[in-house]
C-alpha cells in the first residue's frame, strides 16, 4: 500500500522547501523528495575537500524575499546573513588615472583599481578619482534604480496572466501596475522603458564614461544569460540583480553564514517546523499520470508515493521530457517546452588558499579582498569573453566574480586557510566539436580560470591547495539543472513573464491537473529568491480553498 | 498695422523633402493647408534618391527598392498619375553561397519556393504563416498613433480597441506566440521553423538590415517582422523597383504634393527652428531668411531636430538629455558599381532571370554575427554581408545612352560602424577604399570576376550618408530599430504621437513610428495627427 500525501514537492532545492513549508504550514500532509544526500539543488554548501566548506554553486545571497524569510521565521531557523562589502575591480597597468598613493605619496601598488562600497560617500570620491562627471551622475543614478526597483518589486509577486484569455480577472493586478506606473514621471517611465528593452551597456553608458565602470555595473547584467552585455534585453537583468538591494532586509549583497546550504537548511528547518517531511537520496523516476491528473510518482528505487497534488521546483524540460512518459502531455505543449532555451553560459572553480593572494593594484590583505572582486578591466574584455561564448568556447579572459567567504565566516576552512569561490562566465554548455567534451576541457577551463585571476594576483598559484571546477556539464549533472542553467532556463525577454516558461502557461498550473510548477523555470526566474516556490504554493493552497 | 506678405505665413512648414516629408506635405496640400517644404540639398527625395555615378550611368544611391510603400499612399496621392512606375520581378531574393556552394532562392510565391527546398520546404511554409499573420497585426498597429499613455483619451481608447481586436484576430496561440516572439532574436525564431544554415542566414538578414545588431541579437525577430508589416512580402521580403530608381519615387511623391498646392523649395537649408513660450513658430534658413508657421514638422531624425535645430532652453534639461541619448549607431555603407557587363554568378547557371532581385549574400547565422562583431570593436567587417541589386536589368533607362551591356549594381554593406577606433574613413589605406575592396572581394566569392567589370565605383560611409543626408550617426533608419525606440517609445516615451517636445513641432521622419525603410507610414501618420490639431485649435 503506497504513501499517502496531500502534497509531493519533488526537488529539495531552496524553491522545493519554500513550497514544502508553506504547503505545510496551510495544513498540507506534504514531503519534499531530493535525489542528492544534501538539501539545497543548487544551494548547498559542501566539504569537497577535509575542513574547506564550498558553496559549491550559488555563492552569495541578496534577492531571497523578505516576506518568506519574515513569514517562515527563517532567523529562528538558523538563517543568517552576514553583509558583503563593495567591489573591487583591478584594472590592467597604465589603464588608470591617477594611480592612488599612500599618506606619503607614493604609488601604493603598480596598476589601479576601482573600488565601491556600500558607503556612497567614499564610492563617490573614489569615482571621481576617474570621472567628476562619473561620480556625480552616480548621485543621481543609485536613488533612480531604487526608484525603478520599488515599482517593478510588486511583480515579483503577481501570478503572470494569459494574454490570450478572455477572463479580465488575472489582468487586475497589472491594472494596479498600470496606475503606479502612470505615477512615475516621464523621465522614470522612459528609464523604466530602457530597462526592460536596452542592453546593460546601453543603459549604463547613458550615464557613465569610466570603462571599468560600465564594464563591472554592466556584469550583473549577464549573469546567467547567453548574453553579453551589449546584448538587448541584459538591462532587465541588470535591475533583476538590483531588486535585492531595496528590501530593507538586508541592503546589499550578503554571504549566508555556513554557505549557501544554510539557506537551504534554515528553510529545511522551517519546513519541518511545519510539518513537512523531508527525504534526501529519494530520487524520483517518473511522475504518475492518469485520466490527465498527477496522482503521485514513482522513485527510482521503485518505491511508489500518492498524493492529490504534485508540486515540480525541477526545471520544466526535466519535469514534462525526463520525469513523465513520452506523450503524456499533448505535442503542442511539449514542443513549447522543448523550445524553452536553457543555454547554460556559466561556470563555478572553487579554490581551497594557503592563504589569501595578493593583488598588485592594492597588494596585501585588506577590506578590499571582504567583498566581492571583480575581474571585469573593461568593457571590450567582458565583450570578447561573450564573443568566445556565441562560437561555443569558453571565454579565453572570462568574467570572473570572486568572493572568499573565510574573510566574513572563518568557519568554512581550517584556521588560517581560505575559501575562494569564483563565479565565471562564460561557459557554454555546448563546446566547439573540436574542443571535444567538457570532460576533456574541464581542468583547461580552470586554467583558463587561474590564470585570468593570476593576471591581477600573480601570487594566486602559489597560494592553491585544491580546486574544485563546476561545469556546465557538471552543474546539469550535479544540481540537476537542465544544460547547467542557473536560472532553470534563460532570464531573456522571451521567456520572462507570461511567457514564463510556455505562454499560456504562467501560472503555476500545467495542462496536467493536479500537476503543478514551483521552481525557477516559472516567474519570475532564478537567484535564490524563493518567490517561485512560495507563490506556487500559495496557489496550490488557494486552489484547495485553504488560508495559507 | 498691415496683415504678413501673403507668401510670408504658412499653416505648416516642413522641415527636409525626404519621402516621408513629401507624404505628409501632400496630405496636408491636399486638406488645404498652406504647405511649404525646404530641402538643404539641390533635390528632393533624401535617402530615395537617384544619382549620376558615371556619364549615363544612374544609381538608387542609397534605398533601392521600394516595395515597403504603402499601397494607401500610392492610391490617394494617385503616384501612377504622377509619373510612378514600379517593377515587381518575380524572384525576391537570390542568395549564392560563397564559393560555389549552390544558392537558395525566395519566390514571390511561397510554394515555388518550398518545391526546392526539400525537407526544409514545410518549415519554409510554417515561417512564411506566421510571418503574414504577425505582420498583419504589426500592420494595424503602424498604421495606429501610439497611445497616450499619461492621459487615455477617447480616441486612444478606440484605437485601442481596435488594436485590441487585432490582438484577439491573431487567435490563441498567435497572440500569446507574438509576445514570446516580438523581443526573440531572428537567429532563434528562424532556427524554429528551418534546419539549412544558408536558409537561415537569408531569411534573418531582414531582421539585422540598417541595425547595428547581429543576429543573435534579441528584438530582431520583431525588425523582421516590421519589414514584413503592410506589405505581401512574407518570409521573402518585397523586392520592387521604381523606374528611374528611389528618387523617381521622390519625384512622384513632389509633384503630387506640388499638385495639391505645395511650395517644395530645394537648396534652403534649415539653420534651426524657432520659439515663443514653449511653441514652435517657424524656422530660420541658413541665409537667415525667417520663415513663420503655425506648425513645423520635421522630416529630419528626431535627435538632430531637438539637438541641432531647436533651443536647448526651448525643450529642457531633461528631453535635451534624452534626445542626446537616442540611438543612431550607423553600420551600414553603400557601394555603387558600374559595370562594363553583366557579371557571371555560376550559382545562377547562367539564368539571368535570377539576378533581377535582391541578391543576398548571408552565409549563414555565424558568418552574419562575425560581421556585426567586428563593429563592437570599432572595425569594419572584412567579409561583410550584403544585399545587392542590378536595377539596371529590370530598368535599362538607368544606362540609357551608356556602351552596351553596361549595368549598374548597388549594394547595402554590413557592418561599417560610423566610429573607426583606429584611423578614419577618409585615411588613404583601411579607410573608404578598403572597405570597398572587402565588398568587391566577397562579390568575387559568388561572381568571380566581377572586379574586372567594374568601371566607376562609389562607396558611401556612415559618416558620407551624415555628410550627404543629414542621417545623425548615418543611420539609415534614423534611430535605431531596436526594441528601446519601438512603437510609444519611438523615439521617446510620451513623444511617439508625431508631437515633439514642444507645442507645434512635429516628426514626420523615419525616427517615428512606425519606423525607418520607404514606408511613407510615418509621414502619412503624421499628416493625419498634425491636420487634427490645426483643426482643432485656430
Amino acid at each position: 500500500m503506497p504513501q499517502r500525501y496531500d502534497a509531493i514537492v519533488i526537488g529539495g532545492g531552496h524553491n522545493g522547501l519554500v513550497s514544502a513549508a508553506y504547503l505545510a504550514r496551510g495544513g498540507l500532509k506534504t514531503v519534499v523528495l531530493e535525489r542528492r544526500h544534501v538539501l539545497g539543488g543548487a544551494a548547498v554548501t559542501e566539504e569537497v575537500f577535509p575542513g574547506f566548506r564550498f558553496s559549491v554553486f550559488s555563492y552569495v545571497v541578496s534577492l531571497l524575499r523578505p516576506e518568506i524569510i519574515r513569514e517562515l521565521d527563517l532567523p529562528r531557523h538558523g538563517l543568517d546573513i552576514l553583509p558583503l562589502d563593495g567591489t573591487f575591480t583591478p584594472v590592467y597597468e597604465g589603464t588608470g588615472r591617477t594611480p592612488p598613493k599612500d599618506g606619503n605619496g607614493n604609488p601604493i601598488g603598480t596598476g589601479d583599481y576601482l573600488w565601491r562600497v556600500n558607503d556612497h560617500g567614499r564610492t563617490v570620491r573614489e569615482l571621481r578619482r576617474w570621472s567628476r562627471l562619473d561620480a556625480e551622475a552616480y548621485e543621481e543614478y543609485g536613488p533612480l534604480m531604487v526608484d525603478m526597483a520599488r515599482f517593478i518589486k510588486p511583480i515579483l509577486g503577481i501570478v503572470p496572466p494569459d494574454p490570450a484569455s478572455i477572463d479580465p480577472r488575472p489582468l487586475l493586478p497589472l491594472g494596479g501596475l498600470l496606475r503606479s506606473f502612470q505615477k512615475l514621471t516621464e523621465r522614470q517611465q522612459a528609464v523604466f522603458v530602457q530597462l526592460m528593452t536596452m542592453s546593460a551597456y546601453d543603459f549604463l553608458t547613458q550615464w557613465f564614461e569610466t570603462d571599468p565602470l560600465v564594464a563591472t555595473m554592466s556584469a550583473s547584467g549577464i549573469i546567467g544569460t547567453y548574453q553579453g552585455i551589449k546584448s538587448p534585453g541584459t538591462a532587465y537583468v541588470l535591475l533583476h540583480h538590483y531588486m535585492g538591494e531595496i528590501d530593507g532586509a538586508f541592503r546589499a549583497w550578503g554571504i549566508p553564514k555556513g554557505g549557501t546550504g544554510g539557506i537551504s537548511n534554515a528553510i529545511g528547518d522551517a519546513a519541518r517546523a511545519n510539518g513537512a517531511e523531508i527525504r534526501t537520496e529519494a530520487p524520483v523516476a517518473t511522475i504518475r499520470v492518469a485520466g490527465g491528473r498527477a496522482s503521485g510518482v514513482v522513485l527510482e528505487s521503485g518505491e511508489e508515493l500518492e498524493a492529490d497534488t504534485v508540486i515540480s521546483t525541477v526545471d520544466v524540460r526535466r519535469t514534462f521530457l525526463d520525469l513523465m512518459e513520452p506523450g503524456t502531455v499533448d505535442p503542442e505543449f511539449e514542443a513549447e517546452v522543448r523550445r524553452f532555451k536553457f543555454r547554460g553560459s556559466s561556470g563555478k572553480v572553487n579554490l581551497a588558499l594557503d592563504a589569501l593572494p595578493s593583488f598588485t593594484a592594492l597588494p596585501g590583505e585588506g577590506e578590499h579582498l571582504r567583498g566581492a572582486i571583480s575581474i571585469s578591466p573593461t568593457v571590450d574584455d567582458m565583450e570578447r569573453a561573450y564573443d568566445d561564448a556565441k562560437y561555443n568556447r569558453f571565454s579565453v579572459k572570462p568574467y570572473i566574480d570572486i568572493v572568499i567567504p573565510t574573510l566574513v565566516d572563518p568557519s568554512m576552512a581550517p584556521p588560517g586557510k581560505h575559501v575562494m569561490s569564483c563565479f565565471v562566465q562564460y561557459a557554454p554548455y555546448k563546446l566547439d566539436p573540436s574542443l571535444g567534451t567538457w570532460d576533456e576541457q574541464r581542468e583547461a577551463f580552470g586554467d583558463a580560470v587561474v590564470n585570468r585571476i593570476a593576471e591581477f594576483a600573480p601570487d594566486l598559484p602559489s597560494k592553491i591547495l585544491h580546486r574544485q571546477v563546476m561545469t556546465p556539464l557538471d552543474i546539469e549533472r550535479t544540481a540537476g539543472l537542465s544544460e547547467g542553467n542557473i536560472f532553470q532556463g534563460e532570464l531573456s525577454l522571451e521567456q520572462l513573464f507570461f511567457s514564463r516558461p510556455v505562454p499560456g502557461w504562467a501560472r503555476f498550473r500545467t495542462p496536467i491537473r493536479d500537476l503543478w510548477l514551483g521552481g525557477s523555470s516559472t516567474h519570475p526566474g532564478g537567484g535564490i529568491m524563493g518567490a517561485n516556490g512560495r507563490i506556487a504554493a500559495l496557489e496550490v493552497l488557494r486552489s484547495k480553498r485553504r488560508r495559507p | 498695422m498691415s496683415g504678413p506678405r501673403p507668401d510670408a505665413y504658412w499653416d505648416a512648414a516642413i522641415v527636409g523633402a525626404g519621402h516621408n516629408a513629401l507624404v505628409t506635405a501632400a496630405y496636408l496640400a491636399k486638406a488645404g493647408l498652406r504647405t511649404v517644404v525646404l530641402e538643404r540639398r539641390e533635390r528632393v527625395g533624401g535617402a530615395a534618391d537617384t544619382t549620376q555615378l558615371a556619364k549615363n550611368i544612374r544609381v538608387p544611391t542609397l534605398a533601392h527598392t521600394v516595395g515597403r510603400l504603402r499601397p494607401s499612399i500610392q492610391k490617394e496621392l494617385e503616384l501612377r498619375r504622377h509619373g510612378l512606375s514600379l517593377v515587381a520581378p518575380e524572384v525576391r531574393v537570390f542568395a549564392p553561397q560563397p564559393g560555389g556552394g549552390g544558392a537558395v532562392t525566395l519566390w514571390a510565391n511561397a510554394t515555388r519556393t518550398a518545391g526546392a527546398l526539400g525537407a526544409d520546404g514545410d518549415g519554409y511554409l510554417q515561417f512564411d504563416r506566421r510571418v503574414r499573420l504577425l505582420g498583419r497585426f504589426l500592420d494595424e498597429l503602424g498604421r495606429s498613433t501610439p497611445p497616450d499613455i499619461k492621459s487615455p483619451g477617447l480616441v486612444d481608447a478606440l484605437a485601442g480597441l481596435r488594436l485590441g481586436a487585432a490582438f484577439k484576430g491573431l487567435g490563441r496561440d498567435g497572440s500569446r506566440t507574438i509576445l514570446r516572439v516580438l523581443p526573440m532574436a531572428i537567429a532563434d525564431l528562424v532556427a524554429e521553423s528551418v534546419e539549412d544554415d544558408a536558409l537561415r542566414g537569408v531569411l534573418a538578414w531582414r531582421g539585422v538590415r540598417f541595425g547595428a545588431v547581429g543576429p543573435w541579437s534579441a528584438g530582431t525577430a520583431a525588425m523582421l517582422l516590421l519589414d514584413a508589416a503592410g506589405n505581401a512580402g512574407g518570409a521573402a521580403g518585397e523586392t520592387v523597383f521604381a523606374r528611374g530608381g528611389a528618387g523617381a519615387l521622390s519625384e512622384a511623391l513632389a509633384a503630387a504634393a506640388r499638385a495639391a498646392g505645395a511650395t517644395i523649395r530645394t537648396s534652403a537649408p534649415v539653420a534651426r527652428i524657432t520659439t515663443r513660450d514653449g511653441r514652435a513658430t517657424g524656422v530660420v534658413l541658413e541665409d537667415g531668411e525667417e520663415i513663420q508657421a503655425r506648425a513645423v514638422v520635421s522630416g529630419a531624425d528626431p535627435k538632430r531636430t531637438l539637438v541641432d535645430l531647436v533651443d536647448p532652453v526651448a525643450i529642457g534639461p531633461s528631453l535635451g538629455w534624452r534626445a542626446s541619448n537616442i540611438r543612431t549607431p550607423g553600420v551600414v555603407a553603400k557601394v555603387n558599381l558600374a559595370l562594363k557587363k553583366l557579371p557571371t554568378f555560376p550559382a545562377a547557371a547562367g539564368d539571368e532571370s535570377l539576378l533581377r532581385g535582391r541578391i543576398v549574400v548571408a552565409p549563414g547565422i555565424d558568418p552574419m554575427e562575425r560581421a556585426f562583431d567586428a563593429t563592437k570593436y570599432g572595425r569594419f567587417s572584412d567579409q561583410p554581408i550584403l544585399e545587392a541589386t542590378i536595377p539596371s536589368l529590370a530598368d535599362p533607362s538607368l544606362v540609357e545612352g551608356a556602351r552596351a551591356g553596361t549595368h549598374v549594381m548597388s549594394v547595402i554593406a554590413q557592418y561599417a560602424p560610423y566610429w573607426l577606433r583606429d584611423g578614419s574613413w577618409d585615411e588613404a589605406t583601411g579607410g573608404r577604399e578598403a572597405f570597398g575592396d572587402a565588398v568587391v572581394a566577397v562579390l568575387e566569392s559568388v561572381a568571380p570576376g566581377i572586379g574586372k567589370l567594374v568601371s566607376h565605383r562609389q562607396v558611401l560611409t556612415p559618416p558620407d550618408l551624415e555628410r550627404e543626408y543629414g542621417l545623425t550617426g548615418g543611420h539609415p533608419l534614423h534611430a535605431e530599430a531596436g526594441l528601446d525606440q519601438f512603437f510609444v517609445w519611438r523615439p521617446l516615451l510620451g513623444h511617439a504621437r508625431y508631437r515633439l517636445g514642444l507645442e507645434r513641432l512635429y516628426l514626420c521622419g523615419s525616427g517615428a513610428h512606425p519606423g525607418g525603410g520607404v514606408t511613407g507610414g510615418p509621414g502619412q501618420n503624421a499628416a493625419r495627427e498634425i491636420m487634427r490639431d490645426l483643426r482643432r485649435r485656430g
